[in-house]
């Protein structure tokens, strides 16, 4: 009998944990609070997808095709796309209007925001990321490249939505509204 | 060589020009955006200034990502298409573009492209329907997602929608048209509290989802009124329960009245008739007892004795009896009435007329009705030693005289058994007492006859006190006797007659002792004749008579009489020793 209770004492506490380490990667962008960028970046949508001149070319279109088995996947794709728009797409772009700046830098501040909570989970569990994660974000890297500059950043804003969206989707984020 | 690169050159310049000159002839629609609903996906665009009848637009669409422009409308006169069928993969893509330019003949106008990416953040969130019920003062929404045809089976605003889904209601009054109660609600189903108001409340209804930006556009306005509920299930068994407690009431009084106090009634079998003199006489208390017989004159008796010969008693049987025979007219009401002077009898023997003619409605011995004329003492010491005589001188040779009149009596007083008896009480009365004592003897039974008829309660008590045979108490239990015999005429005829040889045995010893032995053998034999007709009657002489010896039946004692001689030892040893 207490050899029973003790088997399943330990069986609940490895299930628990197990969870909580699903749970945790996941939590690691719960407290973002997603509805700001959205709404930033709606203001800000319009002007931005305006100057998209290549309606035919998509950068993150990749994406979607993008399997996602396990949680580590979300977390690797996560990770990368946040080091791209903030290594690659805020710094090429140039914006001339203050206003869409502004909502820009609120977004990238953000972003910036992300990566931190995510840096400090994935500190504590390795964050290893698989092949198929791995050719996703090349893709990505490479439509950004076969593109002008100013047109490529331009286009990657224009695509935050779908990136938003994706994050949403995977991460199930509660609204801090 | 050189000339063929010219003329090629300005072919082909000329050529660029004519469609550039034909490009921009036409202006292009300054705009161009989608307005999207759940699954209802429409392009609009402004026209071309300057438009023409012949103008017509192109619209293509292109889906992001992919590097080809599909045309969907070659010529479009509206200002508006409908793309829902070519985008139905909206909410799983990452969007589409659309482009418009204007057509006139062979002229076309620049693309206009749409200026956002057309995805999912563009789809405005709108409500199917709302439903409104009532329920116990509370208004119950139930909110009804878009279900567009188009859409396919499994796309669902629901499981686009998964999470997040909000709702803004706007209640309002009917009356005020600008003032709105705001609430907002996480589910589909919603109630509200309407606080006992009565009226008019219309509800809106904005769906919103809070993890986007989607817009949400107010639906239509859903009326409900609400008014006072009477019929509530609460009321209704309140009601039913009351309605069943008094029916309950009503049925318990009711069963009182019916059954409970039901005034009970006798059965036929025990009800009476108007009481009768048997009854009256069985009733009257025995407080009068004693009765003392005192001697008669015998000249009373001889006046009022001619009176008595011409009437005819003797086989007068009708109602004439009570018309000139004022003695028989008396023996009716004798059974009927009680005696209210009852000393008035005892009284008589001293030959003073008892003052009861007062008690009589009539006043005279005449009158036909109960027996308070019996009391008159006028005529009672007049009828008294008169109707004796009759009896007297008949008894021996006639049985008409004291049978006739207890027939009357009996017919006329009744089927009682105490008038006939009464009636047959007189008879043998006078006999008994005429052999041996016409004048005092016969005189007192035939009064004791008028006061057995009214006390016949009394005589129980006549009967204990003569039962010692003494010379002085002698009279005293003749009369008893008597009066007990008097009670069955039938019985009394057959004495009667029976008594004759014993009358004349009597007569002829003349001796007292024997006068006194044979009459008290008579009136044992008359008791005994008597005792069988009082088989069933309720007078208290019967269970007096028990002691007598009353057992045998009619015929027994007429046997017994005929063997009087052989009997009369019997009898008055019987005598003797009741009087023992």
């Amino acid at each position: 009998m207490k050899l029973q209770c003790v088997s399943l004492w330990l069986l609940g506490t490895i299930l628990m944990l197990c969870s909580v380490d699903n749970h945790g990667l996941r939590r690691c962008l719960i407290s973002t609070d997603m509805d700001h960028i959205e709404d930033s970046f709606q203001e800000i949508k319009r002007a931005i997808q305006a100057k998209d001149t290549f309606p035919n070319v998509t950068i993150l279109s990749t994406l979607e095709t993008l399997q996602i088995i396990k949680p580590l996947d979300v977390c690797c794709v996560t990770k990368n796309l946040l080091a791209f728009y903030v290594d690659r797409v805020f710094k090429d772009h140039q914006e001339p209007n203050p206003k869409i700046l502004r909502k820009i830098s609120s977004i990238a501040n953000s972003f910036l925001y992300m990566q931190k909570t995510l840096r400090q989970c994935q500190e504590q569990r390795q964050c290893h990321c698989r092949q198929e994660v791995t050719n996703v974000t090349r893709v990505i890297h490479d439509n950004y490249d076969q593109l002008e500059v100013r047109s490529a950043a331009v286009k990657s804003l224009g695509e935050l939505d779908i990136f938003l969206a994706w994050i949403a989707k995977n991460h199930e984020v509660t609204s801090s509204a | 060589m050189l000339p063929r690169l010219v003329v090629l050159l300005a072919a082909f310049l000329s050529r660029r020009l004519g469609s550039d000159a034909h490009g921009t002839e036409l202006p292009s629609p300054p705009s161009v955006w989608f307005e999207a609903e759940f699954f209802h996906h429409i392009l609009h665009w402004t026209p071309i200034p300057n438009q023409s009848e012949s103008t017509c637009y192109e619209v293509a669409l292109l889906r992001y990502g992919t590097g080809r422009w599909n045309s969907i409308s070659n010529c479009s006169q509206a200002l508006s298409y409908d793309l829902t069928a070519v985008t139905l993969d909206l909410y799983h893509s990452n969007g589409y573009r659309a482009r418009v330019r204007a057509v006139d003949g062979s002229r076309h106008s620049n693309w206009t492209v749409t200026n956002t990416r057309f995805s999912l953040d563009e789809v405005t969130l709108t409500v199917g329907s709302v439903k409104l019920e009532i329920h116990n003062g509370f208004i119950l929404g139930k909110i009804q997602p878009p279900r567009p045809k188009m859409a396919p089976a499994n796309d669902t605003y629901e499981s686009i929608f998964s999470h997040f889904r909000e709702y803004e209601i706007a209640i309002r009054k009917v009356p005020g048209n600008f003032t709105f109660t705001h609430k907002k609600v996480k589910h589909e189903n919603f109630s509200l509290l309407t606080s006992g108001e009565v009226g008019e409340f219309c509800v809106q209804v904005k769906p919103s989802v809070t993890s986007r930006t989607n817009k949400g556009m107010w639906s239509k306005e859903e009326c409900v009124s609400l008014t006072r509920q009477y019929f509530t299930v609460t009321n209704v068994i309140i009601f039913f329960a009351f309605v069943l407690l008094l029916s309950g009431a009503l049925a318990y009084c009711l069963a009182l009245q019916l059954y409970v106090r039901r005034r009970k009634k006798l059965p036929r079998v025990l009800l009476f008739k108007k009481p009768n003199a048997f009854i009256f006489i069985s009733q009257r208390p025995s407080p009068e007892t004693q009765d003392t017989i005192h001697p008669l004159d015998e000249e009373a008796f001889l006046k009022v004795s001619p009176e008595l010969r011409n009437s005819d008693l003797h086989g007068s049987t009708d109602s004439g009896f009570g018309s000139t025979k004022p003695s028989l007219q008396t023996e009716e009401p004798q059974f009927l009435l009680p005696d209210p002077h009852p000393q008035a009898d005892r009284t008589l023997g001293n030959g003073e007329p008892p003052e009861l003619g007062n008690s009589c409605s009539s006043g005279s011995s005449n009158s036909t009705d109960s027996g308070i004329c019996l009391q008159e003492p006028s005529l009672s010491p007049s009828t008294g030693p008169t109707w004796e005589q009759q009896v007297g001188s008949d008894s021996r040779g006639q049985d008409d005289s004291g049978i006739g009149l207890v027939q009357n009596s009996e017919g006329q007083a009744g089927d009682t058994q105490g008038g006939s008896a009464l009636g047959h009480d007189s008879a043998p009365e006078p006999e008994v007492p005429a052999e041996q004592d016409p004048t005092a003897v016969v005189f007192r039974g035939y009064l004791r006859q008028t006061r057995c008829a009214e006390e016949k309660a009394t005589k129980t008590g006549c009967l204990e006190e003569e039962l010692p045979l003494t010379g002085g108490l002698g009279p005293k239990f003749r009369g008893c006797l008597d009066d007990e015999a008097g009670l069955h005429p039938s019985a009394l005829a057959k004495g009667y007659l029976k008594q004759d040889p014993l009358e004349m045995t009597l007569a002829s010893s003349g001796a007292p002792t024997e006068q006194w032995n044979q009459p008290t053998e008579e009136w044992s034999l008359l008791a005994l004749s008597s005792c069988s007709d009082l088989g069933t009657s309720d007078w208290s002489f019967a269970h007096d008579l028990a002691p007598l010896g009353c057992v045998a039946a009619p015929d027994g004692l007429l046997g017994s009489f005929n063997s009087d001689l052989v009997t009369l030892p019997l009898i008055s040893s019987l005598h003797s020793s009741d009087s023992s």
